[in-house]
């Protein structure tokens, strides 16, 4: 390839207050198109925001997110400020864009099925035959077709999410966000979504992981991004960010998460 | 329209007087039905079968009829019976045992929200069931129902007004008789509805103000 | 109690859930989903006036308020039916009760639901009409149930401006028959199996409303 490839999300001097407490203090990073980029780092490091900011759900205060090189919600101006871009282009550009939160955040009221199926029914307003087609295919992908007509509270916690990566994945994003998926889980569910995530990096479809697991990113991350105290610490591949010598912050970091599967990186 | 403030200020002492009944059949009232509501629940809870069953039926048939029709039955219904009341005795009465029978709901919806595994780790250092009661399950649920207890107080004092139509001499009674007297009714019963207002928000603010005392005691 | 007497009691019923239905939850219901609307709405203006609302009729008892608006209105002019005096007054403070039930609805759907629609492209109303309205319904159906059985009784207060429902006709016939005992307790048996059945039919449609069995 003779010209540099854009990133899939490039994120630009990032910062964020809540209130008077600065969370993110001016990041930057790439996600590489057809990668998986795992943010990692101790509770409160920031890494959460930072994919939260990525699927506009919060404003940065400063700062660029570039999608496939199209500025979210606010691009360069005049005199190096920033400006808000009108909401059209927002939608346009966040449709690229797939998120999977730590609560599942699956809707109650509707069916596994209904829960894939309703954007492309309402968003998209495909046919209703076609979009349960489409939605069948994903809860499919994700090993749940004969739970279809299930209730979110029929199901387990590790279904719940295989869902809702499949309510992510119907509508075809170029990046898929994930934000702590398996913080919510226990250890013995938390196994099946890690698989399907797995499956989903081998298809080459961009993914941005905010995780504890650490066995996970080192082994499927082709990017590690550590955040500590709003800032990043190490940025690299997991070789470059776990392998030795290392950086003592991190090796803290390892220590209490042994049972991630850090322990076979000590 | 003409509003008279002139005639509200001359009858300010009248009104005070209204006001004070007011206060004072409310704090009997909910005192009489909280403790009344709390041994209704508490004997329901321990009480076996039976006796949960007994107490059952009033309290659905208090909660499920107008208090209007409790209080007329037990004031003109009462003599029949051999239970002649004065006005104020008997809407104090009514009033108390119509609390009563919703009180004792959040008791129970309180005694009811207690992790087991508390009980049992007061049982497993040796506590008493009154020691029990004392120090884990009363404290612990003061934090949960004392915002429906709050409301439901609010609510008893609204239903006091209604002590009004057996004659009970309390606000409502007060001001309506000086507007009918006076033929002022629009002033009469704004500042009827005025007092009642203040009254209610000042209690809504005085309950807001102690769960945020208490929250800190919530658990999860 | 003679069977006339208990007929005219129960033709003085159909009265009480005339007013009960026409009020709570005819015009009650749909004054509160305005309230409601504005309480939630970005105006100021609106919040506050709502709230205000909210305020006064849940902050005077209703039989003040039933002698306010039978007085007031003859006051400002207009000479209306005690019937729609008795209506008007049921349904400001209904509305007033389910407005805010509503809001407490609406605040306890999950903010997480809605981001995951907002995540899915769903515009603003899409999200009310399909995530936020069914859940907060479903939240609100308890105490909305609940309140419509309050309001059922507090009707009764309506006999007090001369609307002759059933515990007027109770009154009435205690009166004449010098037998209130009877009387009373008919009525109220009557107002408890009104409730019974407003229970039974409020619970009937939660449990069509569960999502699934958990």
């Amino acid at each position: 390839m003779t010209a540099p490839s854009v990133p899939a999300v490039a994120i630009k001097a990032l910062v964020k207050d809540f209130g008077t407490a600065r969370v993110l203090e001016g990041i930057s990073f790439a996600a590489e198109r057809g990668e998986v980029t795992c943010l990692i780092g101790p509770s409160g490091s920031g890494k959460s925001t930072v994919l939260r900011c990525t699927a506009f759900l919060e404003e940065a205060t400063d700062g660029l997110i570039e999608i496939d090189g199209e500025p979210l919600g606010f691009g360069p101006g005049p005199g190096g400020r920033r400006v808000r871009l009108p909401a059209a282009q927002i939608r346009t550009v966040r449709k690229k864009i797939g998120m999977v939160f730590q609560q599942f955040n699956l809707w109650p009221h509707m069916t596994a099925l209904g829960n894939v199926s309703e954007a492309l029914t309402h968003v998209l307003r495909l046919p209703r035959r076609e979009a349960e087609a489409r939605a069948m295919a994903e809860l499919e992908r994700v090993g749940l077709a004969h739970r279809a007509a299930h209730y979110p509270s029929e199901l387990s916690g590790g279904q719940q999410q295989r869902v809702a990566i499949a309510r992510a994945l119907a509508l075809e994003p170029r990046i898929l966000l994930f934000d702590e998926p398996t913080a919510s889980l226990d250890p013995e569910l938390t196994g099946e979504v890690l698989a399907v995530m797995r499956d989903l990096a081998e298809t080459g479809i961009t993914m941005l992981v905010v995780t504890h697991e650490i066995g996970f990113a080192a082994s499927v991350a082709a990017k590690i991004v550590f955040l500590d105290h709003g800032r990043i610490l190490v940025e690299g591949t997991p070789a470059q960010v776990f392998g030795k010598p290392r950086n003592p912050r991190i090796d803290r970091f390892l220590e209490t998460y042994l049972d991630r599967g850090a322990a076979t990186l000590l | 329209m003409s509003f008279d403030l002139g005639l509200i200020l001359a009858s300010l002492p009248d009104i005070a007087r209204g006001l004070g009944m007011t206060v004072l059949i409310w704090a009997v009232c909910a005192a009489l039905g909280l403790a009344l509501g709390f041994l209704v629940a508490v004997a329901r809870r321990s009480g076996g079968r039976v006796v949960n069953w007994l107490l059952f039926v009033p309290v659905e048939v208090i909660r499920g009829t107008p208090f209007l029709v409790q209080v007329f039955l037990l004031y003109y219904g009462g003599p029949f019976i051999g239970l002649s009341l004065e006005a104020v005795p008997a809407g104090v009465l009514a009033l108390s045992i119509y609390a009563a029978a919703y009180y004792s709901e959040l008791w129970r919806a309180g005694f009811a929200a207690i992790p087991k595994g508390h009980l049992e780790a007061a049982d497993c250092v040796g506590m008493s069931p009154v020691q029990t009661m004392t120090r884990i399950i009363l404290p612990e649920m003061t934090t949960l129902i004392l915002p429906a207890m709050v409301n439901m107080t609010i609510l008893m004092l609204k239903e006091t007004a209604i002590l009004s139509i057996i004659s009970v001499p309390e606000l409502t009674l007060t001001v309506s008789a000086l507007g009918t007297q006076n033929y002022a009714f629009v002033e009469s019963f704004t500042v009827l509805a005025l007092l009642y207002w203040a009254l209610v928000e000042l209690c809504g603010a005085a309950g807001r103000a102690a769960e945020a005392r208490l929250a800190k005691y919530r658990f999860a | 109690m003679s069977w006339s007497l208990l007929l005219l009691l129960l033709e003085a019923a159909r009265l009480t859930i005339l007013l009960s239905v026409v009020s709570i939850g005819g015009i009650g219901f749909l004054l509160a989903t305005v309230v409601c609307a504005a309480m939630l709405s970005k105006n100021r203006l609106a919040r506050g006036a709502g709230r205000l609302f909210v305020s006064f009729f849940r902050g005077t008892p209703l039989l003040v308020q039933l002698l306010l608006i039978y007085y007031l209105l003859p006051a400002a002019g207009l000479d209306v039916p005690s019937e729609v005096a008795a209506i008007a007054g049921m349904s400001l403070c209904t509305a007033a009760y389910q407005a805010e039930i509503m809001r407490g609805g609406f605040a306890g759907v999950p903010a997480g639901l809605v981001e995951a629609a907002e995540m899915a492209g769903m515009s603003r109303f899409a999200t009310f009409r399909r995530i936020r309205l069914p859940i907060a319904f479903k939240l609100t159906l308890p105490a909305l149930i609940n309140e419509w059985i309050m309001m059922l009784k507090s009707s009764s207060l309506v006999s007090v401006v001369g609307v002759v429902e059933l515990t007027r006709m109770a009154q009435d016939l205690a009166a004449s028959t010098y037998r209130p005992l009877e009387l009373y307790a008919a009525a109220g048996a009557i107002y408890l199996a009104i409730n019974v059945v407003v229970a039974l039919l409020g619970r009937g449609l939660e449990a069509r409303l569960s999502w699934g069995r958990a």
